[in-house]
């Protein structure tokens, strides 16, 4: 089992030489939506201009453009997911901890009944 | 540990490794975007068949490049400063332990509650028994409990050495008649391996580190039997 996984990792393709996408989180999705959107932001300029040169130029930057929106939105979702399960992570193990004691911050303490002859 | 072969970091096992492999991940990205941009620009130069021999002050594209790498620079630099000052943080330790680095081993003190303290060669080859690493394998690990704040006195009593764990994310050097500090916290039960990381001598590349990050009542256990041990 532990073979298996080494070898897929070991066997990542790396574009460029630089940079793993099948095994760095959100580089294939980024990469991916940005050969869509240089695709499309190439094609539309050609279409409405017909100048092939300078719509290879704007594919191009629509391809950085897309590949860099993508990944940081992915990015900072999964940063704020992995935040969120640390908090519950730390909540679960501080209820278990604590739970029955005076930090014990689910269980509310019981109401004491009202004494008919105290002043 | 590292598997054959290996180019990239090892999977992390405290958060602040975490942390770094992501800050990894997108300096490598930005770097991968930079490349492609070169690349395409020097196929554009090469295969245009316009030639102006007499541009002078051409403004905007100066402004681009000059603008460009800065705001890339920005994007670099504050995720690498925030994970700078979280390694940082005042955290309050369970647990110090003290690592003197000695040609060619380490001992470790564990001198919070008693005084414990042992030494951890390196097993040599011909003792080593199926399913043991070679070279990284010592006769007495560092245990140290899971999920709890460990902070790590570094020293060396001969020689300059470096005491490192590259998934837990820790180094730091050993200096005669220095201490110096780092902390980590081990997210996860397992064996981590180091090996010294600064050249101490002959032996320098065989005196390895092993931390094994354990349950706090097998920590408590382990520390009772080496202490019965002693």
């Amino acid at each position: 089992m532990a073979g298996e996984e080494e070898s897929d990792k070991k066997n990542g393709f790396k574009v460029l030489g630089i940079l793993d996408v099948q095994n760095t989180p959100c580089a294939r999705e980024a990469l991916l939506h940005g050969s869509g959107g240089s695709l499309a932001a190439g094609l539309l300029h050609f279409l409405a201009t017909s100048r092939v040169k300078r719509s290879f130029d704007v594919g191009f930057a629509g391809f950085m453009l897309t590949t860099l929106g993508s990944w940081f939105y992915c990015r900072i979702t999964n940063a704020q997911l992995r935040m969120q399960q640390r908090l519950i992570q730390d909540g679960i193990k501080n209820k278990v901890m604590y739970e029955g004691t005076s930090l014990d911050t689910i269980s509310k303490p019981k109401e004491q009944e009202p004494c008919p002859s105290c002043p | 540990m590292a598997h054959p072969s290996q180019l990239g970091f090892q999977d992390a096992a405290s958060p602040v490794m975490e942390e770094l492999l992501h800050f990894h991940d997108h300096a490598l990205m930005i770097v991968l975007l930079i490349s492609t941009l070169v690349l395409y620009i020097i196929v554009a130069m090469v295969s245009t068949k316009l030639t102006n021999k007499y541009i002078l002050d051409s403004q905007e594209i100066e402004i681009v490049w000059t603008v460009l790498p800065a705001v890339i620079l920005i994007l670099i630099a504050l995720p690498s400063l925030r994970i700078l000052y979280l390694m940082d943080e005042i955290n309050d330790p369970h647990l110090t332990i003290k690592a003197m680095g000695h040609q060619w081993y380490w001992s470790y003190e564990y001198t919070d509650y008693e005084d414990l303290g042992f030494d951890s060669y390196m097993v040599p080859t011909q003792d080593l028994v199926p399913g043991q690493f070679r070279l990284l394998e010592t006769d007495h690990r560092m245990v140290v409990p899971v999920e709890s704040p460990i902070r790590v006195l570094v020293s060396a009593e001969d020689v300059l050495h470096s005491w490192a764990v590259p998934s837990l994310g820790v180094k730091m050097d050993a200096v005669p008649g220095r201490l110096n500090q780092t902390a980590f916290i081990a997210s996860r039960p397992g064996v981590f391996y180091g090996q010294c990381s600064e050249i101490c001598g002959a032996n320098h590349s065989f005196m390895p580190i092993v931390v094994e990050a354990v349950p706090l009542e097998h920590f408590e256990k382990w520390s009772t039997m080496m202490l019965e041990d002693a």
